[in-house]
């Protein structure tokens, strides 16, 4: 723990240093999401990240975990997802056939040579308390509000003990305690006891500049006029009254998609040609021709 | 922000100061534990940050579990490490909920009696309270017998033709109505004697005892989870009479099947957290504070599409069944209406609507909203006395099993 801590304070001496860093790796990060991945790295505490989807709340443990160079474990969260899926399984074939070879061989087998490590599939969680280092791992548990509440309660023994138990084996401490990072679109309110736990971050729609950098940064090859005009008509965007406010994943969508077009400059008809890859419902495209799309395109 | 804040523990006492924030922004109504003071202060000696927006994130960061927490900590931060107070903010006091909306409940078009004993109060502060204080003492009052016999009577009543006293009896009849979760089909499997698949692990099991081969074999199936509800009631001011019953209905459905609540007149109001905590009148005084359009106007294109973007995309109306309650009379755009309903059949798994004037012989879906509506409606119901509320009922239970179609 005090070694980890240790070796980890020089990696990351203090909150700059981890924003420089991030932006060496092609991720800008704004103050306040730098803090809060720099105390879930240093205090060490799981942090709960939410916002508007596409914002970049995956992209951000992605970031991280390139940051300290080692490996990122996702675990995509779903309705009805459970222990198995999540923690571990037995080989149950491989028990089988440990069964039929005792019996060829004529041996008698122990139950408890069955459930030992050799028949243990490992799942995310397990993984990340299982990382050998030398630095924690990065366990991304994205998406936890699609899963059951119930789901839930099983990742607290994680969360405050860095640990997992498993009945026939026994309680698994993690060498290096995993850096947990949790996502969610708030789908569902998330149980008090999960986000006691955690720190906590909202992440904003970036602002202007702000999201023309990070254009900028993950779409070099891009015009840089039309990398302001895309994040402008962006925000302009965002200003109407669409379903789904397009997100800076969108804007980098809809630079890739005018580049790839020859694009040029934004226009009411480059707009028209690539609104598909902002808009991401019908009803979206008739508000935004409505409201024009010369207006959109800031011609 | 160069500004120094003054946090290093050099020169403040950190633990004090912590406390003291902490104790702050607890007042303002974060509620801020001491683990998590622990967890801010600890962070702050790891970073000692130097300027006031360092000192803020890290804060923010720490202290908080929620988005809706951000404008209050945000003012607390203000006053306690700017040093200035917003008093705009400040002037805002909880007893200043605005009264005049509220009114317009006071010209029910139907004459209650005496249920209406005060002047300006909201209907359902002031009507509530004094309902329940008479109506409690009447039932206990009351024999058994004629209790029993009044009951029936009432069940089979218009709930717009009751007098106060009776609104009160009915609360009971209504929070005596049996709730059944309606179920769905759960993802995980558990092990049962006649489901489909063979649950390897149990089969493996009992393989052991009998040397190794599988003899007894174990199936299971998909497990049933509680499908979600969804109750949307219209308080508007012809819905008036009905309101305040469909108020005890969600109040009961929230508790016991964890369904979610809304209400909306001019606007839409989420009453689900109001309805969850303390005894009916405190919960119903918290709707009354949280919903200043009750028995306004009606406009409900624009209530469902507020729905529909804030909460029913995000997952609230997917796959649920969502109950409406509402006569219909839209005074925006019916299309709107026609359009939302459009978008909430696609996403629910069983769209209910429930119009109490749709008992009377005579009615026609004339409205605007309700003509609109209908095309995307799965289930039309009247809902205007207990018996009709107990058909609902079971309507939603059979829409948790049916088959989307």
């Amino acid at each position: 723990m005090n070694v980890q801590g240790e070796s980890l304070a020089g990696l990351l001496p203090d909150v700059d240093s981890l924003s420089r860093t991030l932006e060496e790796t092609g991720y800008l990060a704004d103050p306040g999401l730098a803090t809060a991945l720099f105390c879930a790295v240093r205090l060490p505490q799981p942090l709960l990240l939410e916002g508007e989807a596409g914002v970049g709340k995956t992209q951000a443990a992605k970031a991280l975990a390139e940051v300290l160079d080692t490996p990122l474990i996702r675990l995509q969260c779903f309705e009805g997802i459970d222990a198995a899926e999540a923690l571990y399984e037995w080989n149950y074939a491989r028990q089988l056939l440990g069964i039929r070879l005792a019996e060829a061989r004529g041996d008698g087998l122990e139950e408890s040579s069955l459930f030992s490590r050799d028949y243990l599939v490992e799942r995310p969680l397990l993984q990340a308390v299982e990382h050998r280092g030398p630095r924690p791992a990065v366990l991304l548990i994205d998406e936890v509000d699609r899963a059951d509440e119930e789901f839930e309660a099983f990742l607290f023994e994680l969360l405050a003990e860095s640990a997992v138990t498993i009945p026939e084996i026994g309680t698994l401490h993690a060498h290096h305690k995993p850096i947990v990072i949790l996502t969610s679109n708030r789908t569902r309110d998330l149980h008090d006891a999960l986000k006691r736990r955690c720190l906590y971050h909202w992440i904003d729609y970036p602002t202007l500049e702000h999201a023309t950098a990070i254009v900028r940064m993950r779409v070099p090859e891009a015009d840089e006029r039309l990398v302001s005009q895309i994040a402008a008509a962006v925000s302009r965007l965002r200003t109407i009254d669409v379903q789904k406010p397009p997100g800076i994943a969108e804007a980098i969508d809809w630079v890739h998609a005018a580049v790839l077009l020859g694009v040029q400059q934004l226009d009411a008809e480059a707009v028209q040609r690539t609104l598909g890859s902002v808009l991401k419902y019908r009803e979206d495209h008739d508000v935004a021709i409505e409201a024009g799309l010369a207006w959109v395109s800031g011609a | 922000m160069p500004e120094t804040a003054d946090l290093s523990p050099a020169q403040a006492d950190l633990a004090a100061l912590v406390a003291a924030f902490g104790e702050r922004l607890r007042m303002a109504g974060v509620p801020v534990t001491p683990e998590r003071m622990a967890r801010f202060a600890e962070a702050v000696l790891i970073t000692s940050p130097h300027t006031t927006s360092e000192a803020y994130w890290l804060g923010r960061v720490t202290l908080l579990t929620g988005h809706f927490q951000i404008p209050v900590y945000d003012r607390v931060f203000d006053e306690y490490f700017r040093g200035y107070v917003d008093l705009v903010e400040d002037t805002r006091t909880p007893a200043s909920t605005p009264a005049s909306p509220l009114d317009a409940g006071e010209r029910a078009p139907r004459d209650t009696g005496t249920q209406q004993s005060g002047g300006s109060h909201s209907p359902i502060t002031s009507a509530t309270p004094g309902l329940d204080a008479r109506g409690e003492s009447e039932v206990e009052e009351m024999s058994m017998l004629a209790a029993t016999s009044l009951s029936e009577r009432l069940a089979e009543r218009d709930f717009s033709e009751c007098s106060a006293e009776e609104l009160a009896l009915l609360r009971r009849l209504v929070e005596q109505l049996p709730l059944v979760p309606p179920q769905r089909r759960g993802r995980r499997l558990r092990r049962h004697a006649r489901g489909a698949r063979l649950d390897v692990r149990s089969t493996l099991r009992k393989a052991y005892r009998t040397g190794g081969d599988p003899v007894h074999r174990s199936q299971r199936r998909h497990t049933e989870r509680p499908r979600r509800v969804v109750l949307i009631a219209d308080v508007s001011g012809s819905m008036e009479p009905y309101a305040r019953v469909y108020l005890h209905l969600m109040r009961g459905a929230v508790r016991a099947l964890g369904s979610e609540a809304f209400v909306f007149a001019t606007r839409l109001t989420r009453l689900t957290r109001q309805l969850s905590a303390g005894g009916p009148d405190y919960a119903y005084a918290r709707v009354a504070e949280s919903a200043p359009d009750w028995a306004g106007g009606t406009r409900i294109g624009t209530a469902l599409t507020r729905f529909l973007d804030e909460h029913g995309r995000r997952g609230i109306a997917r796959g649920a069944i969502v109950v409406i309650v509402s006569d219909g009379w839209e005074i925006g755009d019916p299309r709107e209406v026609g359009e939302a309903m459009r978008r909430l059949g696609r996403l629910a798994h069983h769209v209910i609507w429930v119009n109490p004037r749709s008992a009377a012989a005579e009615f026609q879906p004339l409205a605007g909203g309700m003509a609109a509506a209908l095309p995307h409606v799965d289930t039309f119901l009247s809902g205007h006395s207990v018996r009709a509320l107990e058909e609902l009922l079971a309507a939603i239970r059979e829409a948790g099993e049916r088959r989307r179609g």
